[in-house]
């Protein structure tokens, strides 16, 4: 197999992982890592079309992508925080109510 | 594929089994360190030298120190005991292995043959050193550049506001000047 299509079959894998991840866990924090490591499998694609394609846009779609995570994990964990303030607990069977 | 990076993505993919695989959360986020350094490996492997750095920096620094922390503050125990069923994991596990093998097939298969001198032309063109990397950025995708930083600007106004307490009394209780709760 060539080097490069070999990139996209693990940026699967670890896609596939990440999602397998989200299902089976119930701890929000692994959650939410498991997200982060689905958003890396996609950056790693990204990464290897731009080698491909012979320029530099899968790259800098990279970056904007690492700009968004980390946002994303600013509000993420702030939210996380929250929720534990109201329900004493990160699972996300214990935070199944709609009100409180 | 070379050593290294069969030796990378093996590290990458077992690090990633550990962050599903371990119950507790804390190691799950070492694990995901592992996994995230592994990446940038492979992202330097692939000539983009700056979002190798960045990946580091940004990434396995940044986002990872605020994941510990939040895990510290909350001090949490490892997940209950509540097991998850095993027809539930076999469920799961199935329906994963059809999605892997719905991506990867026709995303192999769109790359099959790529003559090897288009690839080999197109490894220097795609090589994203800083330098590189800057021009295109400050040029072509300027504006977006400048919507980032309000992206990140709207991301810390909002975990202030979300993080914040809302039950802080702010009226001065009976009995004394000990104020706060």
């Amino acid at each position: 197999m060539d080097p490069i299509t070999s990139y996209l079959g693990i940026a699967c894998l670890l896609f596939v992982i990440g999602g397998i991840g989200i299902c089976l866990r119930r701890n929000a924090i692994v959650l939410f890592m498991c997200v982060e490591m689905m958003l890396n499998a996609v950056n790693l694609a990204f990464v290897a079309f731009s080698k491909i394609h012979g320029n530099l846009d899968g790259q800098i779609a990279v970056f904007f992508v690492m700009v968004i995570a980390a946002a994303e994990s600013a509000i993420g964990l702030a939210i996380i925080l929250s929720v534990f303030r109201s329900v004493a607990s990160i699972e996300t069977t214990d935070a199944a109510e709609l009100k409180w | 594929m070379s050593f290294m990076e069969f030796v990378l993505a093996a590290i990458g993919i077992a690090s990633a089994l550990g962050v599903v695989g371990f119950r507790n959360p804390l190691s799950s986020a070492f694990s995901l360190i592992v996994h995230l350094l592994s990446i940038a490996g492979l992202y330097a492997l692939l000539g983009a030298h700056f979002l190798a750095v960045s990946q580091v920096v940004v990434y396995a620094g940044a986002i990872m120190v605020l994941v510990l922390f939040v895990l510290m503050l909350l001090n949490l125990k490892s997940e209950s005991g509540r097991r998850i069923g095993i027809v539930r994991s076999a469920l799961t596990l199935g329906v994963g292995l059809v999605i892997f093998l719905a991506i990867s097939g026709p995303m192999l298969a769109q790359f099959e043959n790529i003559p090897q001198a288009t690839l080999e032309h197109n490894v220097k063109a795609s090589e994203g050193t800083v330098k590189a990397i800057g021009e295109v950025l400050y040029s072509e995708y300027m504006v977006q550049f400048e919507l980032s930083s309000l992206v990140l600007l709207v991301g810390v106004v909002g975990a202030v506001m979300l993080a914040k307490r809302k039950n802080v009394q702010l009226a001065p209780r009976e009995g004394g000047m000990r104020g706060g709760n």
